[in-house]
């Protein structure tokens, strides 16, 4: 048994470094025999921020993967609200901070953060906390509080939502990453990767008016996909979402979730909101819209997931 | 001798002094002057009349008794915004038409006085509306907040955009929302005014038409400092008389009307002999030795004690038609309030008399709403709350928990809150027509004003199917207006605040205990 196992370590090991350095420098680090392929999703529990991010990149293959020498990033993250960590409203800074670092040490030539905010945006952004995490990493944090920010961008795909003005930091980025929080949402039921779009938008009152969840999964249709979600689950606000009253909204799963599949991601972490929360898929509209919009897919087993505990 | 000529650079100092700050309070849109300065407009002396800082009201007057009228040309920002003016106008001129273009006019007693007796009077008859025009501080904030404010805003916005396309987000773009047409006419009306009366007649305005020109006139004709002739070395050149901006120089008879003198001691400077002194001269000294002179010459003084009195008597035989305006004026009001829905006050405002007989319209709430939710009122709420503050959820709502408006109130008008205060006043209800809600009209998801309720008030309820509904808990509704400013439903919104006139307190969401949850799977 050991004998074979070592022999098979070796053959891929061999052919890892035949054909890519990086899979081998993870596959030894991790201890963990890379006999699978690159996950398409990673999950990882029970760790702080930092090191569950760190965890999901390295079995995804590397930040390398997503960032590349020389591009301009944008992270979004969800800062819609005037609250602090603690209280969940808004995506964690520790998790935001230990991203930009990574993009930059990835040789990315600048990381920008912004969010359209729901609460007066320069109180958001210093509540959050992010605002600070991002300086203090070396990103820049930019305003989304004004029209003037915002280019209309068509959506050929979009049922009900054909064109939308977007933020243009995320127009001019070369790459950009989707960092939403897992929380109960009143209007959407459930916000995550998909609903995280809603703040890269300048008129959302658009999409309450005309079918929300279908705007919701019709603004995911735009050419330029987040090249990588990560889905902030540490406090997940499980009731009164999306901006919460108290501590009693928060639950604390320390999970997160990485994956370049939107729909797939938002899935997942519907099945982990459900551990704390009963929520049906159908209730989530946007995510089903999403799967027939061809965005990906609802059908967790055909995805290639790699569950951690830490 | 000499060193009094330092008086004026004292005065331009102590005018700096208050007037960068004031100024700064008003343009500064980014939060960056700390909402303590704003203690400094306790000062302001119809603030601290209807404030209540008797203290300070009474400081004022013991100032205007020892030096004169010395707050017209250092703490007033009205008064120093003129005295710039003048400056600007008078770059470039010759001096006879730039700064000796004035010359000895008589005192406008029954004019000046008679506005002061009606203020007090409509004042006391619960209408203030001639404070809110006729209150210099007031005016400068209104010029501040509408069309400095806007400037400065407009600049930054230019620098921003430059500043942004090489990457540096040091500055930001600001969209200003609180401009209103009623803010504009008002402050464009008085500056204009100011401008021009500047121009052609120096401080008129706070020698007519000033409530507290004319309040502290009262008490700077008997101060014990004054302006005053030396008749020996005087050569009657006439350049105090030309450099005087109140116009109360009559260099002829070497008098100064101090009723009208502003201290800005430009005369003293002017004298090239060193004649016209600002020196100790209680009134009862000077009276003994100069009552020859006085007699055979018209003394101002004897003729302004003479008007002020036929003055009283005139607004004494005017009290009932005042009254009587006083009175229709309400009805009006009322007959306005009936047709729509009133105004929101602001937190701390208590309730909608207190309200409108302390606020003075100066609009510093409104500069100072990181939200820009404050605006103020044209005529939309009957001529008595016009270019009053009211809370517009149009477009934006009250923070949770902010405090600045009642913070920085100038007069209390609104009452400073604590945090915990705040966010248990109701200055509102939300109230829900569900024949509009797009979940009951579309019958698709919305859902946005319970997303924007910080409380919870507004919270959704199962509907047909997997939709769900907004509802309302008014015990918990504070009124911030989140629902109304962002329900998608156009013309007339789904969920409206209606306005408690007066303010109700609800009680602190309970502190719910934090339930431990442990998971042990991923759940996919």
């Amino acid at each position: 048994m050991k004998r074979r196992e070592f022999l098979k370590t070796s053959a891929v090991a061999g052919a890892a470094l035949t054909l890519n350095f990086e899979g081998l420098s993870a596959a030894l680090t991790n201890h963990t025999l890379a006999v699978e392929s690159t996950p398409d999703m990673v999950a990882v529990m029970g760790g702080e921020p930092e090191a569950m991010l760190d965890r999901a990149l390295q079995e995804l293959g590397g930040i390398e993967k997503f960032v590349k020498k020389g591009q301009k990033i944008v992270i979004k993250p969800n800062i819609g609200w005037d609250r602090t960590p603690e209280l969940a409203g808004n995506t964690n800074p520790k998790l935001v901070q230990a991203l930009v670092k990574k993009c930059l040490d990835a040789g990315a030539s600048k990381v920008t953060v912004f969010d359209h905010t729901c609460d007066e945006w320069r109180k958001c952004y210093v509540t959050s906390g992010i605002e600070e995490a991002v300086k203090a990493a070396g990103g820049v944090i930019v305003p989304g509080n004004d029209e003037k920010y915002y280019k209309e961008v068509p959506l050929p795909k979009g049922i009900s939502l054909k064109s939308t003005k977007i933020h243009e930091a995320l127009l001019e980025a070369d790459a950009w990453i989707n960092v939403p929080v897992l929380k109960n949402h009143g209007g959407a039921k459930l916000t995550c990767a998909m609903k995280n779009y809603m703040g890269i938008v300048w008129d959302r009152r658009y999409f309450h008016q005309n079918d929300l969840q279908q705007c919701i999964a019709d603004v995911c249709t735009w050419d330029k996909k987040p090249v990588l979600n990560i889905v902030d689950a540490y406090r997940i606000m499980h009731q009164n979402g999306p901006q919460g009253k108290s501590a009693a909204d928060v639950a604390t799963l320390k999970s997160l979730i990485a994956s370049p599949n939107i729909v797939a991601i938002d899935t997942a972490a519907l099945g982990l909101f459900n551990q704390v929360k009963k929520l049906d898929m159908e209730a989530v509209g946007h995510i089903g819209k999403g799967e027939e919009l061809k965005l990906g897919t609802t059908n967790l087993k055909k995805v290639n997931i790699k569950r951690i505990k830490i | 001798m000499k060193s009094f000529n330092h008086l004026k650079w004292l005065r331009v100092f102590l005018a700096a002094l208050f007037f960068i700050p004031i100024f700064l309070l008003f343009v500064d849109f980014a939060v960056l002057i700390p909402e303590g300065v704003s203690k400094i407009l306790h000062l302001q002396i119809i603030p601290a009349f209807l404030g209540g800082f008797i203290g300070l009201f009474i400081l004022q007057i013991v100032l205007g008794l020892i030096f004169g009228r010395i707050y017209c040309s250092t703490m007033c920002p009205a008064g120093v915004l003129q005295d710039l003016v003048n400056r600007v106008f008078c770059i470039g001129k010759k001096k006879k038409n730039g700064i000796y273009r004035f010359k000895y006019t008589k005192p406008m007693n029954l004019l000046r006085y008679g506005l002061l007796a009606i203020t007090l009077l409509l004042a006391i008859f619960g209408i203030t509306e001639l404070i809110v025009w006729l209150d210099p501080y007031s005016n400068f904030g209104r010029i501040g907040s509408s069309l400095f404010r806007p400037a400065v805003i407009w600049v930054n916005n230019i620098i921003a955009d430059v500043m942004m396309s090489m990457d540096n987000y040091t500055f930001y773009h600001v969209t200003i929302k609180t401009v209103t047409t009623a803010s504009l006419v008002a402050a464009l009306t008085i500056l204009v005014t100011f401008i021009v009366m500047v121009i052609f007649r120096g401080r008129l305005f706070c020698n007519t038409l000033c409530p507290v020109g004319a309040l502290l006139s009262l008490v700077s004709r008997y101060s014990l400092f004054k302006i005053s002739f030396d008749s020996e070395s005087c050569n009657n050149c006439g350049i105090c008389e030309r450099t005087c901006k109140a116009e109360a120089i009559d260099s002829k008879n070497m008098q100064v009307d101090m009723s009208r003198c502003v201290d800005c001691f430009n005369c003293v400077s002017s004298c090239k002999k060193g004649s016209l002194q600002y020196r100790f001269k209680p009134s009862f000294k000077k009276e003994k030795e100069a009552v020859s002179s006085m007699a055979t010459t018209t003394d101002p003084m004897v003729n302004t004690r003479r008007s002020f009195l036929a003055t009283g008597a005139t607004v004494a035989a005017t009290l009932p038609v005042v009254s009587a305006v006083a009175k229709t004026m309400k009805k009006e009001d009322e007959e306005v309030e009936s047709r729509h829905w009133p105004p929101v006050l602001p937190p701390g405002a208590i309730n909608i008399e207190r309200f409108k007989d302390k606020c003075t319209g100066c609009h510093l709430c409104v500069t100072k709403c990181p939200s820009q939710v404050l605006r103020p009122a044209g005529l939309q709420y009957g001529f008595g709350y016009l270019l009053r503050p009211y809370v517009s959820y149009y477009d934006s709502y009250c923070n949770y928990e902010c405090t600045i408006c009642s913070q920085v109130c100038p007069t209390h008008a609104l009452k400073p809150l604590t945090v915990e205060e705040k966010v248990t006043t109701q200055i509102g209800i939300a109230t829900f027509f569900i024949d509009r809600c797009i979940v009951n009209t579309e019958e698709t998801d919305c859902g946005a004003c319970s997303e924007h309720c910080p409380t919870q008030a507004v919270h959704m309820i199962p509907y047909k199917g997997t939709l769900t509904i907004p509802q309302v808990e008014p015990d918990l509704c504070i009124g911030c207006g989140g629902c109304e400013s962002i329900c998608p439903v156009n013309p007339d919104r789904a969920i409206i605040i209606k306005s408690n006139l007066v303010h109700a307190y609800v009680e602190k969401p309970a502190e719910e205990e934090a339930i431990e949850i442990e998971i042990d799977g991923f759940g996919f």
